[in-house]
């Protein structure tokens, strides 16, 4: 700062602006956020609705009759044959590439006890990361330290997918589906899950040892915790257009035990869009405050076409009103 | 005994140089001091037991140890204890404890939300930050601790007795020759200069002119004519007390000297500390009591033999000052009180929140198998989830206080305010207020170049909540100059066309004709007084005086040919018309306060008459008037001046009989030597003498008042600042200058209400009378003042506290007079038991101890020394600065360069009003939106007390990204300085401060309470309706938030905290619900608000408030940008993904356009519809239109002839019977009334000042 500015500084005599509400500004700026909110709310909704989005819920459909007052029961039975088939009908064609979720609700990955049971050392260093204290209670089994160990890694998902069309099988891609920094940075390429899902008590999916955890890429994608109770994570992509009226029959492995704590299992077939997958809320909000906009501007035009105030009229002034009494 | 020394002594050279070792001169005095010392240190001790204590002069041997040196330190802290007893202090507030309480809970994991960094982070750096300006403070004052102590003194360190006259200075060896009888002198040398700690008690000191005292000095010689000298002995003199009034002591002589005489001492005989030595070539005098302020040993010993002795600062000053308390503003302690309460709510949050959790955990989570929670669980498992959130929602007892603060200002000003303000900022926006107080250009004094300053930089935001100034008078409202402007000599007036007597030809001619009366009107006004001639080598003649009145009227004689040339010890040389005539004086009867007047006895050397010559105060020389003269004209004359604003002095002679004389001298000679009750004998004998006096006539002289002053405490009393005026001057005085200062209004708005009375019973009831008085004009819109004196004033603090206490609630205006320093102090202390803020400013020594209690202390480096600016909190220069004050701004306070300091600046005031909107308003923003979200995303992790923010972005947020726009906007303004002057008033809307008395408190206390809750606990309320199902699905969240959203709309910033909430969890709901990148979306969200938010409250832009806020954002990217891309980092990459996202973007635009909408147009609506008077004001400013105010301040017309207001104290005659208890009962206004003058023109000149006379010696 120069001598001048300094010198404006300390005396506090800045050159200053110094902006008045007044009404043409104020509902100028109302007029225009309408103007600007209705068009990006309307572009926002047409990309949402341009998503074809397909979504069943399987996990009370998939228990057997005789368990369906038992479904923990069944989930836990390792003897019975988790096997399950769904019909899913495209009513809109699906372009490639098609998004394989499977979305849990009431599912809190949030949680916080949860949140912190991982090592993002040892998913990077391996073994070589000794210090596992954060992974309990999922820490080590048999006196052996578990890669990767916590919880999260722990209650891996692993209910598995097959899609077919008619007799043709679907070809899913399944790479590619975790961030690309998490498999380069996040989990090392040299560590290969050891110990793992050796316990006494099974959570969720085993992982091939022979294979790096950096190549593991459900684990990968697991591991991103939701914020929400309510998510849905990348299972694989279909390659290939679907179109309308064909029927997906999906063969899913039912593995995963949501029942014990009343959750539920969709699995999600989806397009996308420049804005991400359907979800109105975006375009419903911009055009719903855009119009919000343009009507308070109407009546902030309205309330100074009927009941003009002056500005800066001193005589207002109640110690002024005063002085005029006395 | 001492003789007064000849002048033609102390000017004759000195012959040969002295030798620092004489070896036969002391014997003498050795002799006869080791007869002293015997049993001296028993007797010390018994002496002090008896309150006395005995000073051997320069005896250096015995005085060390028994009392302490004179080391100066103010210092709070040492280099050992600093870090313990500033961490106590800081943590002796609750706040500081609780924020420990909470990091320390953060250290442990297993319950910690985010990294204790977090925590532990911005807790060191508050308390570093706080630390260092402690420690900044600290060694400000040891440097100036330091340069105090270190200064040179000379001190005589061996009585060297010799015949040698004068004194000589040679380079560091300085010798001082002070002469004790005609026939012997005594040399010492001063062997070296020693720094002033070292001075002891009883080292002899010698001072040069404008040298600053360094301790209580009995005086033994100066370099004046009449400067009296006395030779060793032993001074006996009470122990230390803090009346700076009174000291009798009496002074016995060692052999060869001793004749069984004692010489009186009295307070005129001493200098105290800190005073400076002015108009005096040097002094030399006896240090009786030194001072250390808060030596550790002494301290330490204090406690041991406090019951004892006296130990620590002994000086008059010292221990008059008291110890001053630390200052807390009205914000500070509202925090203190409103955290407890904050705590207490937030303790039932987290206790209904931990059960919920826990009830939650047992019912839902145990099926949570992915979980885990185990089976069987330690004792202390059912309060880690309530600790958790103890944690949480740590972050709202910052928040709610702010919200808090935010609500008193919404309650005030009907508009709610977004403006972040954390502890951090606190600290750093107090010290940079401070700092522009002392960079203000405006308030630099022009005459001698100092600047203002802000000693204690924590209390600046007070500054804006001054609800009394009180303030002394002399020095302060007016200039303490005076000038002799009119004059009655038998029966004629002089100087009524003109205006100025010295200018009226006629009295030019009486003189030149040499009429009797006028001659000795002249020789009175010549020779009446205590003034010190001094003749430069020119010729030309100075007159130093300790009373300005003295002054004024020597001057004016001596313009009028009656010049009063010399003062040679006894004898006065009067040139009249080339003719030298010789007076020698005979007494001296002083003046007191209780007395008013003052005379001498002289001789006339020509005739060998022995003359009375006196001068005082009308109603004390009047009726001593020999019964033969009418005074008729006299009192008239008198009513008159007193009405043109001037100060009266009558002025009489009489002849005396050789014996009358003879007779009473010796009765004289005997009073002066009492122990008991000096001054009251004193008084008795002088009374005896001053009989029948010939009334010469009356002078009229004026004290003119600081330029600028009527318009000051005009602006000032607009803007809803009352103004008491404690002066030690008299009655009469202190209303006249009330008046034509403007502290009353003029008729009939104004009334002076009197509280008076010697005895209880009539201070009772002329108390309750004004009481009545009172109440009855309240509800009219009247200004009434009521005028109270020492003496009533001290029964009345004694007895009828609470009445006083009402009236002084009730009274937006007083006067006190004759009050003492105590009482002054006593009076802060009493607005202060009410809840008010006071502001004291004052100029002397005497003000120190009001300015110390007062919250804010404001001393004026003037005149009078620095002692008042040196406890003060701000410390102002002279009288420039009030000019320029006036001029180009609100000006502020008062004072002969003494300001007051209401708004030393226009800006200062607006950052004022500013300041303390920062301060109530400032509503942690921020935090309350990240709190609120954090809280709701408690619901979504199934009440298990997960941040929804990491550690990093949570601190950097608190610590950041919040507190650089509050610190800009410590820069806004409300409004111009210009229209602050217009509008004063607008200051009294500003004054959240008024709000804090104690019964609006409790409403206000429970709407920020209940704000509070709305915004902070709303959520744990709504998560226990939640929790009660057991089920905290997305829906339920759902409900929750429209829940809050209406009930919550009211205020913003649960609003805003849910808009971003609500917004991010949508936008971001299924495949993006990625942790990181939701908490980063909401973060950016709650910065784009924030942003918003302060772009919207700001008034004015300058380019600082533009850098902060836009900067701000900008630095958030550039900041995340940099973590995102260090790979180890937990949001790695995170904040590129965003950015690449169109929805990210979409988003935030959402965020601000919902969030910011409803608040714009909110704030439209109230500034248009329902304005507050600030709104007004401000659009009538930025409009650029003429800004009329009926309000508005003129200035005041200076010119002699306009403007005769029809003020008068109020008439008994006049008035209805309530209105009795007037002026009617002091016998003033009865001689008022009975003139004939009831139109007073006080306003012709709002710069004279009023009063009739008061007293020839300056003494509040």
């Amino acid at each position: 700062m120069d001598a001048v500015a300094m010198y404006q500084f300390t005396q506090q005599s800045l050159p200053a602006c110094k902006p008045v509400l007044t009404p043409a500004w104020v509902t100028t700026t109302f007029f225009l956020v309408g103007a600007l909110f209705i068009p990006i709310g309307l572009v926002s909704l047409h990309a949402s609705h341009s998503v074809v989005e397909i979504v069943d819920r399987y996990d009370s459909e998939c228990v057997p009759d005789l368990f369906k007052s038992n479904k923990v029961v069944y989930i836990k039975d390792m003897s019975i044959h988790k096997n399950c088939s769904r019909h899913l009908k495209v009513h809109k064609h699906m372009k490639a590439p098609i998004f394989i979720y499977y979305q849990l609700d009431n599912y809190y990955q949030n949680h916080r006890r949860y949140v912190k049971s991982r090592s993002d050392q040892q998913l990077l260093h391996g073994l070589q990361h000794n210090d596992t204290s954060s992974c309990t209670p999922e820490e080590s089994s048999n006196g052996l330290p578990i890669v990767p160990c916590g919880l999260i890694a722990w209650s891996l998902f692993n209910d598995t997918y097959s899609f077919s069309r008619g007799t043709h099988k679907l070809r899913v891609n399944r790479k590619n589906i975790a961030w690309k920094s998490d498999r380069n940075h996040k989990f090392g390429k040299q560590v290969y899950p050891f110990n793992f899902q050796n316990g006494t008590l099974i959570g969720g999916g085993k992982l091939d040892p022979n294979i790096p955890l950096s190549d593991q890429e459900d684990l990968i994608v697991w591991m991103r915790t939701a914020a929400l109770p309510s998510f849905r994570k990348l299972y694989g992509r279909i390659e290939e257009d679907l179109n309308v009226d064909d029927v997906v029959v999906v063969n899913l492995l039912n593995n995963y035990n949501t029942y014990s704590f009343g959750g539920t299992k969709k699995l999600v077939l989806s397009t996308s869009s420049w804005l991400g997958g359907r979800n109105n809320f975006l375009g419903m909000a911009y055009t719903s405050v855009g119009f919000s906009s343009i009507l308070v501007a109407f009546v902030f035009l309205l309330l100074h076409v009927r009941n003009p105030r002056p500005y800066g009229d001193t005589s207002c002034i109640s110690w002024n009103r005063k002085s005029i009494s006395s | 005994m001492a003789v007064p020394l000849n002048t033609g002594y102390a000017t004759s050279k000195l012959e040969e140089p002295p030798s620092r070792h004489h070896p036969s001169a002391p014997i003498a005095t050795q002799a006869t001091r080791s007869f002293h010392r015997n049993g001296h240190c028993r007797r010390e001790l018994l002496n002090r037991l008896t309150m006395k204590r005995f000073v051997y002069i320069n005896d250096d041997d015995l005085s060390d140890d028994l009392y302490c040196d004179n080391r100066i330190s103010n210092r709070k802290y040492t280099l050992l204890n600093f870090l313990p007893k500033n961490l106590w202090e800081q943590f002796s507030r609750f706040m500081n404890q609780y924020f420990l309480l909470i990091a320390c809970l953060q250290l442990w994991p297993l319950i910690t939300p985010v990294n204790p960094a977090s925590t532990w982070g911005p807790l060191i750096f508050i308390f570093a930050v706080s630390a260092t300006k402690e420690a900044w403070d600290d060694y400000n004052r040891y440097l100036s601790d330091k340069k105090a102590n270190e200064k040179e003194v000379w001190v005589v360190r061996q009585g060297v007795k010799k015949h040698v006259k004068g004194f000589n200075t040679v380079n560091k060896a300085i010798v001082v020759y002070v002469l004790v009888f005609d026939r012997v002198a005594v040399e010492w040398e001063v062997s070296m200069a020693v720094q002033a700690q070292d001075v002891r008690v009883g080292n002899i000191v010698w001072l040069r002119e404008n040298d600053e005292v360094p301790c209580d000095l009995v005086l033994i010689g100066t370099s004046e004519p009449q400067g009296i000298c006395y030779v060793e002995g032993v001074i006996e003199c009470p122990n230390p007390d803090r009346d700076i009034r009174r000291f009798d002591a009496n002074l016995r002589l060692f052999p060869p000297f001793l004749d069984n005489d004692v010489c009186p001492l009295t307070i005129k005989n001493t200098i105290l500390q800190s005073c400076y030595l002015r108009n005096t070539e040097w002094a030399c005098g006896v240090a009786v009591y030194t001072g250390n302020v808060y030596g550790w040993l002494q301290l330490l010993l204090s406690i041991v033999y406090s019951l004892l002795l006296f130990l620590g600062n002994e000086t008059k000053l010292g221990m008059s000052r008291g110890v001053p308390e630390p200052k807390l503003t009205a914000v500070d302690a509202m925090i203190d009180k409103l955290t407890g309460a904050i705590f207490v709510f937030q303790i039932v949050v987290v206790i209904v929140l931990g059960i919920a959790g826990n009830v939650w955990k047992d019912t839902e989570a145990r099926k949570q198998w992915y979980v885990q929670y185990p089976k069987e669980s330690p004792w202390y498992e059912l309060l880690v989830i309530p600790l958790r959130f103890e944690l949480l929602c740590s972050i709202m007892i910052p928040i709610s206080i702010k919200e808090a603060f935010n609500k008193l200002k919404a309650y005030r000003e009907f508009m709610v305010d977004d403006k972040h303000l954390d502890f951090v900022s606190l600290d750093l926006v107090k010290s940079l207020y401070a700092k522009f107080i002392d960079w203000d250009n405006e308030m630099v004094d022009l005459e001698t170049g100092t600047p203002s300053h802000a000693t204690n930089t924590a209390i600046s935001e007070d500054l804006g909540q001054v609800e009394y100034i009180l303030t002394d008078k002399t020095g302060t409202l007016t200039e303490n100059k005076m000038i002799f402007k009119r004059c009655c000599i038998s029966g004629t007036f002089y100087g009524n066309e003109s205006g100025d007597a010295l200018k009226d030809v006629e009295l030019l001619n009486a003189v030149t004709s040499g009429s009797p009366d006028v001659i000795r009107f002249l020789t009175v006004m010549a020779i009446c007084n205590t003034v010190i001639p001094m003749q430069s080598k020119s010729g030309a003649i100075s007159y130093k005086a300790q009373s300005q009145d003295e002054e004024a009227l020597v001057r004016a004689a001596a313009r009028l040919h009656i010049v009063f040339v010399r003062r040679n010890a006894n004898i006065l040389d009067i040139k009249f018309n080339g003719s030298a005539i010789e007076y020698e004086v005979l007494d001296t009867l002083e003046f007191t306060s209780d007395r008013k007047r003052m005379s001498v006895v002289v001789r006339d050397c020509r005739s060998g008459n022995i003359i009375l010559l006196s001068k005082g105060a009308d109603e004390t020389v009047l009726p001593h008037a020999s019964a033969g003269q009418q005074t008729r004209t006299f009192s008239e004359a008198v009513d008159q001046y007193a009405q043109l604003g001037l100060r009266t002095l009558c002025l009489a002679w009489r002849e005396l009989e050789e014996d009358e004389y003879r007779e009473w001298s010796s009765m004289f000679k005997e009073a002066n030597s009492t122990l008991v009750d000096r001054e009251w004998r004193v008084a008795e004998v002088c009374q005896r003498l001053e009989h029948d006096l010939d009334i010469l006539g009356v002078a009229a002289i004026e004290d003119r008042l600081q330029d600028g002053v009527p318009e000051t405490i005009e602006t000032l009393r607009k803007a809803g600042i009352n103004f008491w005026m404690l002066t030690g001057d008299k009655q009469n005085t202190a209303i006249q200058i009330a008046l034509s200062c403007n502290f009353v209004s003029p008729e009939p708005k104004g009334q002076l209400l009197l509280i008076n009375g010697k005895t209880e019973d009539e201070v009772c009831r002329s108390l309750e009378r004004v009481l009545l008085t009172m109440r009855i004009t309240k509800s009219e819109p009247k200004d009434v003042a009521f005028v109270v004196d020492g003496w009533a004033l001290e029964i009345a603090l004694k007895h009828y506290r609470k009445a006083f206490t009402e009236l002084a609630i009730l009274s937006r205006t007083a006067i006190c007079c004759r009050a003492t320093p105590s009482q002054k102090a006593q009076l802060v202390e009493l607005l202060k038991s009410c809840d008010y803020r006071t502001l004291a400013i004052g100029d002397g020594g005497n003000d120190v101890r009001m300015i110390q209690q007062a919250d804010i202390g404001v001393g004026i480096s003037g005149r009078e020394g620095l002692q008042a600016s040196r406890a003060a909190d701000y410390s102002i220069g002279s009288k420039s600065e009030i000019v320029v004050g006036l001029d180009g701004n609100l000006v502020v306070v008062i004072g002969d360069g003494e300001m007051l300091m209401a708004g030393g600046d226009g800006d200062f005031v607006l950052s004022q009003g500013d300041f303390s909107k920062i301060i109530f308003a400032g509503p942690n923003y921020g935090s309350s939106v990240q709190f609120n979200s954090t809280s709701s995303f408690s619901f979504i992790s199934g009440v298990s007390g997960t941040s929804l923010f990491n550690s990093v972005s949570l601190m950097a947020y608190n610590v950041f990204y919040t507190s650089i726009p509050v610190l800009v906007s410590v820069l806004d303004k409300d409004l111009s300085e210009a229209t602050v002057i217009q509008h004063p008033q607008i200051l009294f809307y500003c004054q959240a401060g008024r709000l804090l008395n104690p019964s609006t408190f409790a409403g206000w206390f429970g709407r920020s309470l209940f704000h509070a809750v709305c915004n902070g606990g709303g959520h744990g309320l709504v998560t226990v309706a939640v929790v009660d199902e057991a089920t905290v699905m997305v829906d339920d969240q759902r409900e929750a938030a429209l829940f809050l959203l209406i009930g919550k709309i009211i205020t913003g910033n649960a609003f805003q905290a849910i808009v971003v909430f609500v917004i991010t969890i949508h936008a971001y709901a299924f495949e993006k619900s990625e942790m990181e990148e939701v908490s980063m979306v909401a973060l950016s969200g709650c910065i784009w608000l924030q942003a918003s938010v302060v772009a919207i409250e700001t008034n004015s832009f300058t380019i600082l408030q533009h850098l902060a806020i836009w900067g701000n954002l900008i630095a958030f990217y550039a900041i995340n940008w940099i973590v995102s891309a260090l790979p180890s980092s937990g949001m790695y990459t995170i904040m590129f993904r965003l950015c690449r996202q169109p929805s990210y973007w979409i988003t935030m635009i959402l965020i601000v356009a919902a969030g910011m909408g409803p608040v714009l147009a909110l704030k439209y609506f109230r500034y248009t519809y329902r304005s507050s008077k600030i709104n007004i004001l401000q659009q009538a400013e930025r409009m650029g239109g003429p800004i009329l105010s009926l309000g508005n301040i003129e200035p005041q017309p200076r010119s002699l002839e306009k403007d005769v207001s029809t003020l008068s104290i109020s008439q008994p005659k006049s008035r209805n019977a309530v209105y009795e208890p007037l002026l009617s009962d002091s016998p003033n206004a009865t001689r008022r009334s009975a003139g004939s003058a009831t139109q007073f023109d006080f306003f012709q000149s709002p710069s004279r000042l009023s009063s009739s006379y008061s007293r020839n010696c300056k003494d509040n």
